[in-house]
Formats: C-alpha cells, sequence, structure tokens
C-alpha cells in the first residue's frame, strides 16, 4: 500500500506559506472591506501622530543664511 | 456632597448641537472649487443681507441669489433671531431656512427645498439648550398620506469641562418599510485639541483636530460604512500667515484625491481671492478653478 505522507512534509513550512500567502492576498485586494478598515486605521493613527508632533513649525521664521 | 455637586455641574458648559461635532475639523479641509464663481455681498441694512452668486463651470453655469434676514433678539454672539434665508438659482430651485427663538432655550427651524415645482425636503427642528445639555427632535419629510416619515433625536450632555457625551437615534417609516439606527457620539476638548468619535451599527465617524500654534491647524479623520461597506481616510491641514492676509487648506485622502485653496484678502479692496486645484489619481480627473468674492 502506500506510505502514509511523512508528518514533517505535511507540517509547519506548507501551513506558514499558506499563511503568508494568506495574509499577501489580504494586504493587496483593495475590495477587502477588512483590510481597507485596518489600513485606514491604521493611517488615521500615523495622522494623528504626525498632527501631535507639528508645533514647532514657524512659518514666517527668517530663512536660514547659507 | 450635593452642593459640590451643583457646583461642579455649574461649572459646565453647554455642548453645542449634535451637528457641530466634527465642524473645527471639517473646516480645516479645503472646499473643491470648479470652474470660475464670483459672489457679491452686500449688506443693505443692519438686518438685510442680500448675495449674488455667479457660477461658471464645465457643467452648467449658474446664477443663486441669497437673501438674509437677522432680527433684533441676540441670543449669543453672531446668533440673531428670527434669522430668515432664502436662496433660489436661475433654475428655480428654491432652498430657504427659518429659525426661531421661542424662549430663552428653545429653538425652533423650518427647512424647505424645492427642485422646480416639487417640494424635495421639508423638515421641522426644534431644540432645548440647557445649561449641560442640548436636545434636539426633528421631523423630516413627514406625509401622512404616503405614511411615510424621517424622525431624528439627539442628545448631548457635558459629563466633564472636557467631556461630552450623547447619541442620535433614526427612525424612518415608509410603507411596507421601517427601521430604526442608535448611534453613540463622544468628543473630548482641550484648548490645543479635540477628539470626537460617533459610532453605530451604521459606521464610524472619527475625527481629530489640533492646533499646532496660531498658524498650523490639522485634521484627520476616518468614516466607514456597514451599508455601503467603504473606509476612507483624510488628513488635512491650515495654514494661516495673517502678516500676509493669506490662508492656505491643503488635503490628501485613501481615495487618492489631493487638493489645496489658496485664499488671500486683497486688502485694502474689500476682495477675497481664492484658487483651488483637485486631482484624483484613481480616476485621473483633475479639476480647478478660481473665486472671487466682494464683501
Amino acid at each position: 500500500g502506500m506510505a502514509a505522507p511523512k508528518k514533517s512534509e505535511a507540517g509547519c513550512p506548507r501551513g506558514l506559506g499558506d499563511l503568508l500567502r494568506a495574509a499577501w492576498a489580504l494586504a493587496t485586494d483593495r475590495s477587502d472591506f477588512r483590510r481597507n478598515l485596518i489600513v485606514n486605521l491604521g493611517l488615521f493613527a500615523a495622522g494623528v501622530y504626525i498632527a501631535r508632533n507639528l508645533s514647532d513649525i514657524d512659518l514666517m521664521a527668517p530663512q536660514p543664511v547659507a | 456632597m450635593g452642593n459640590r455637586a451643583a457646583a461642579e455641574r455649574r461649572q459646565l458648559h453647554n455642548p453645542g448641537s449634535f451637528e457641530r461635532l466634527h465642524r473645527r475639523c471639517k473646516d480645516v479641509f479645503p472646499q473643491q472649487i470648479e470652474g470660475v464663481k464670483l459672489v457679491i455681498n452686500k449688506n443693505l441694512s443692519h438686518h438685510f443681507q442680500a448675495a449674488h452668486t455667479i457660477h461658471m463651470s464645465s457643467m452648467s453655469p449658474h446664477y443663486h441669489f441669497n437673501a438674509t434676514y437677522s432680527g433684533k433678539r441676540q441670543a449669543g454672539p453672531g446668533e440673531n433671531f428670527p434669522l430668515l434665508v432664502g436662496e433660489m438659482d436661475s433654475s428655480g430651485n428654491l432652498n430657504a431656512q427659518c429659525i426661531l427663538l421661542l424662549a430663552e432655550r428653545i429653538r425652533a427651524k423650518a427647512a424647505f427645498q424645492t427642485q422646480q415645482e416639487k417640494f424635495q425636503t421639508w423638515q421641522f427642528d426644534s431644540e432645548y439648550r440647557g445649561d449641560s445639555f442640548t436636545t434636539t427632535f426633528t421631523l423630516g419629510n413627514p406625509d401622512i398620506i404616503n405614511e411615510s416619515v424621517i424622525v431624528v433625536g439627539h442628545f448631548l450632555q457635558s459629563i466633564t469641562q472636557n467631556l461630552v457625551l450623547g447619541g442620535e437615534m433614526v427612525y424612518h417609516r415608509r410603507p411596507n418599510e421601517e427601521g430604526a439606527i442608535l448611534t453613540l457620539a463622544g468628543k473630548y476638548t482641550t484648548p490645543q485639541w479635540i477628539a470626537t468619535l460617533n459610532i453605530g451599527r451604521g459606521g464610524a465617524h472619527a475625527s481629530y483636530y489640533h492646533k499646532a500654534n496660531d498658524q498650523v491647524q490639522v485634521g484627520v479623520e476616518f468614516e466607514a460604512s456597514t451599508q455601503s461597506r467603504e473606509t476612507t481616510f483624510s488628513f488635512g491641514y491650515q495654514l494661516d500667515i495673517a502678516q500676509a492676509n493669506m490662508v492656505f487648506r491643503g488635503s490628501l485622502d485613501s481615495n487618492w484625491v489631493v487638493g489645496g485653496v489658496l485664499e488671500k484678502r486683497l486688502a485694502p479692496l474689500p476682495l477675497t481671492f481664492a484658487l483651488g486645484a483637485f486631482m484624483d489619481h484613481i480616476k485621473s480627473k483633475f479639476q480647478y478653478g478660481f473665486s472671487v468674492t466682494v464683501c
């Protein structure tokens, strides 16, 4: 009869590859609602971080002399 | 203990209206300008103002006439009652509002919108402003014959000097269909930043406004809708250069739309000149225009 497949062949590497492929498919699927939600929430958090660190801008400060 | 609570309550302020929760953040973003627009404002008296708007664009040219009457009764700075506003365009479409101060804390509003000879919108609001809360009741397009109506209730309560919590209930009824949506709202205000969140079954809307200094203001918005399964992120900023009488507003969002509007007051003339452009990278659409406002 046929030999049973070795556990090591059907173990972690294949599972990890499938996981990575699924993660890549989610990250690049622009029509996926969950993916867009996560991306835009992350952008919102990044925007808030940028906004909170803008206090030292002075638009009328003299230009530095070379 | 009761006196302390009452004293603390006395320091709470009225939270304003529900519609203005995200107003500070939204004001930072530029308004799209397309084509050429000329606006002439004329104060005919202390109470009566008229405005003519001529808008020439690739869609269709339009002329709007706007008349505003504000009465003598003053509830606050810049708030005069009764307030009557009417705007009509060259196609015969009318937009009219009437806001009355029925009592010191009670306001009523009626708004109508017509397209040609048909009514599109007829809406009646009443608002009660307490020391630390605001409650509003709205009837939208009530139609007894067709048994349809939209009822909206808002409530906002100041919990502390910085924190406001509240909610909105929208009920709609049409023949063979009715439904209701509840949305919770919260707003945290400090002298330098304001964070606001609306969340409910229909989606979420979060905004963050930050005043970096006298020259720079930033707004960040996030919107998600469970009905249309769409989410949007927007980033906007406003640069005020008072010495140059100039304001620049820029924005970019997750739909790859980038835009900016530059406004310059041409002192000592009573003119404001605005130049704007918006680029939609996904649709490859570019919109630009300028406007002149005469005060």
